[in-house]
């Protein structure tokens, strides 16, 4: 059997890209396409935990019925204990010069 | 309450949600090498202003019960050992203690 000339296969190649309706790309020339190709993948990464109903989320909802958050209430009262005895937490840095991790490097 | 690590891949994962379709068009023409440099190197740059929070690779799947980011048994999105205690306590359907 004789040996097909390139051309021909060439030319095979992109009548069968014509008739399946998929890009004549001979040299393989990076287009990108796959990333347009591909599913998208933050809905499903949205979902991974499961949905925990808060407090706080439950008085977000709306329909005019408020409860209180006990655990959030006792927080804000250990906070406030805590700066009355001067064990807050300190103020914040205002420049980088004065951060803790400034200091430490010293 | 879920702790730290937890929440801050729920905010990495709706960050990614939010983003993914703006740098998916940026990816396209960085990477295309039919467009000219230039706009390609543009996108690249485009790309790289956005946060850590906005990529794919930042989120890592979790244990559901736990928070724990090692050792997760991703078919049920729990780590082995709770997958274990899960399992003997037959709330896993399907899944049986191997015995032969």
């Amino acid at each position: 059997m004789a040996a097909v000339a390139p051309s021909r296969i060439a030319a095979l190649t992109r009548l069968r890209c014509e008739l399946f309706q998929t890009s004549y790309n001979p040299t393989s020339v990076r287009t990108g396409a796959k990333y347009l190709r591909a599913r998208l993948r933050g809905p499903s990464m949205v979902q991974y935990y499961p949905q925990q109903l808060t407090v706080a989320g439950f008085n977000r909802m709306g329909g005019g019925f408020k409860i209180q958050d006990w655990d959030e209430h006792q927080r804000l009262a250990d906070v406030e204990e805590k700066k009355r005895r001067g064990k807050g937490a300190p103020k914040k840095a205002k420049s980088p010069a004065e951060s803790r991790r400034m200091s430490k490097r010293r | 309450m879920p702790n730290a690590r937890v929440l801050r891949d729920i905010k990495a994962r709706h960050g990614v949600n939010a983003n993914e379709i703006l740098r998916r068009a940026y990816l396209y023409v960085a990477r295309n090498q039919t467009l000219p440099p230039q706009v390609r190197f543009q996108a690249q740059l485009q790309l790289n202003t956005f946060g850590r929070y906005a990529r794919p690779t930042t989120v890592q799947n979790r244990c559901t019960e736990t928070g724990r980011g090692r050792g997760i048994i991703s078919e049920f999105g729990l780590c082995r050992y709770q997958f274990r205690l899960k399992a003997l306590a037959k709330e896993l359907p399907g899944v049986k203690k191997a015995s032969w």
